[in-house]
């Protein structure tokens, strides 16, 4: 038991480095350092950026956006994919179900950061549209699991007992269904905000969905990678954080999914 | 097995169709006028007229999606936007390095991911299975940019072991040390999520009745690993390749970014910044096909293993 409260120590202070800079970060005033040249090799650690501007203000301003993007996603991903899954699953009609759930398999077939690659060549650049395409992307996935949950509770024998006394489809679904699968659905919700903050940071990279006068993490590894002989911390810390973010959720859920059911 | 490969094949080819037309609904998807949209931020109406005239946009789309599906068929997939040299050229002279990585990357997949796997579930509990298994659980997900910046900070600034990039290699064979840290970022997703099923398969098999069985009737340690208990356990782990070919086709698009190697991926990412339309349709479709194709194998493949398990929805 100690040995286990020290990793989950251990994985908080993890993530308390990333997530702390990222959720003050943009509070915090800026250093208020003049711009100097490019990769100034005299300039204090960590540097100057591929403009001058110095790393350490970019860093403290360029966490928020990532996580507040993945975030924004993954919820609004839910807030379509469980209605969704649910009706597939509650109905008592074959052909809705089919309907509602045979476009995502097709969805499926295509890898999803290529998904994102398609939606983002025809979409507007701008933040908000890479909260509805990553929320997209995800869709597929959480409309599976919460049919495949709630299948099983949709077919109990509370249902049909329900179903007996008179009450509608509607409450059934909703007072019944819902509540039962929404542990199975919370804690997948963590494994779908390390996959939505997976594609967000790698579209950032890429150049794609955000504008191009965003500056976070993700964007700050690519515009400065050209100096990375020059000032290597205005890319190895950005990266170092997104590594310790991603790595420590993924810890911290996988965590709390096995301490749920115990092996 | 035939009734099921048939299915199986069936669904494959509606779901190779349904990419292709979803790739030429692309155009019609764009907002207002296509050919305005593609034109850039000041489009010209010499410029907007080309596009169109290029993309045939005049015409009904049924007829130009006919046209689209039948030059897919003859290998015909159009011709770019911005230099006007024809799809097919473009994906033919990309293909090489993307077909590279990709092979290399799954040949040293499976013996690794599995020899990890079955290494932790031998030592279940003690410190080699926990070290895996923490590995393989935290870099489950970790970006591939970001990890690949940092082992090129490591191994090609910091030490000087590497090359950083592959920028003036004539061909990613003849320089084999370009490829250790693409092949290193490009493994690091898909050993982590194979490994994990593979240990979860064979702690239950080591588990079951037959291996006991066949320990009790003296069969070799070495046998009942390798000739019970791990074709049992892979039969899990071979579903998951089908997510594997997602992810690495995913990450090839990241890693030759990174790396700077001129495959399929630099030709997506740099017509999609481009907004040349014909050429993100074209590798969009290849792509497609590789994951459907890679997805129906692995479905097969299962099947194979543990007839029982009916995979198809």
């Amino acid at each position: 038991m100690t040995r286990n409260r020290a990793e989950f120590a251990a994985i908080l202070a993890l993530l308390a480095v990333p997530l702390g800079i990222a959720l003050v970060g943009p509070l915090l005033p800026s250093t208020g350092a003049e711009r100097t040249q490019p990769f100034d090799p005299a300039a204090p650690w960590p540097g100057t950026d591929h403009l001058g501007a110095s790393v350490l203000d970019r860093l403290l301003d360029g966490g928020w956006g990532i996580v507040a993007t993945a975030a924004a996603a993954t919820a609004l991903a839910f807030l379509a994919g469980f209605p969704i899954g649910l009706a597939a699953a509650s109905t008592r009609r074959r052909w809705l179900d089919e309907i509602l759930m045979r476009p995502f398999d097709l969805l499926l077939a295509l890898p999803s950061l290529l998904l994102m690659l398609l939606l983002a060549s025809i979409a507007p650049p701008t933040a908000w549209m890479l909260v509805l395409i990553v929320a997209f992307v995800n869709l597929p996935d959480i409309a599976r699991i919460v049919r495949a949950a709630a299948l099983e509770a949709a077919h109990h024998p509370v249902v049909d007992a329900m179903w007996l006394q008179g009450e509608g489809p509607w409450r059934i679904a909703l007072t019944h269904t819902a509540c039962s699968i929404l542990p199975t659905v919370a804690a997948d919700a963590g494994v779908r905000l390390v996959g939505a903050f997976y594609l967000v940071a790698a579209a950032s990279f890429l150049g794609v969905g955000a504008g191009p006068e965003s500056s976070d993490w993700a964007v700050m590894v690519d515009v400065n990678r050209g100096g990375i002989f020059l000032s290597p911390w205005a890319v190895v810390l950005p990266a170092a954080l997104l590594v310790a973010l991603s790595v420590g959720l993924n810890l911290l859920f996988d965590r709390l999914l096995s301490r749920r059911e115990p092996a | 097995m035939l009734a099921y490969a048939a299915r199986r094949a069936g669904l494959g080819a509606f779901q190779v169709l349904a990419v292709a037309v979803l790739a030429f609904a692309l155009v019609e998807l764009l907002p207002g006028d296509a050919a305005v949209a593609l034109a850039g931020d000041q489009p010209d109406p010499e410029a907007i007229a080309r596009i169109r005239e290029r993309m045939r946009l005049d015409e009904p789309a049924l007829q130009r999606l006919g046209d689209w599906l039948g030059g897919l068929l003859t290998g015909d997939f159009g011709a770019s936007l911005t230099t006007g040299r024809s799809v097919a050229d473009i994906l033919a002279g990309a293909l090489e390095p993307t077909l590279i990585l990709a092979g290399l990357t799954l040949a040293l997949l499976l013996p690794l991911s599995v020899g990890l796997g079955v290494a932790a579930a031998r030592r279940r509990g003690r410190w080699p299975d926990r070290l895996i298994t923490t590995a393989t659980v935290g870099l489950y997900s970790v970006p591939e940019f970001a990890l690949a910046v940092l082992l090129v900070s490591a191994f090609a600034i910091g030490l000087q072991w590497l090359p950083p990039t592959a920028v003036g290699v004539p061909s990613l064979l003849a320089e084999p040390a370009v490829l250790v840290l693409p092949l290193l970022v490009l493994l690091a997703r898909p050993i982590c999520s194979i490994a994990r099923l593979v240990r979860a398969g064979m702690i239950e098999a080591l588990d079951s009745e037959y291996v006991a069985h066949a320990r009790r009737a003296g069969v070799p340690e070495r046998r009942v690993l390798l000739a019970h208990a791990l074709p049992n356990a892979l039969s899990p782990a071979t579903a998951q390749i089908a997510r594997t070919a997602d992810w690495l086709l995913g990450g090839v698009i990241v890693v030759e970014s990174v790396f700077v190697i001129p495959g399929l991926g630099t030709a997506l990412v740099d017509a999609v910044n481009a907004r040349d339309l014909p050429v993100v349709q074209g590798i969009a479709v290849v792509f497609g096909i590789t994951t459907v194709l890679v997805n129906l194998l692995a479905d097969l493949v299962a099947f194979r293993l543990a007839p029982r398990l009916e995979l198809a929805r």
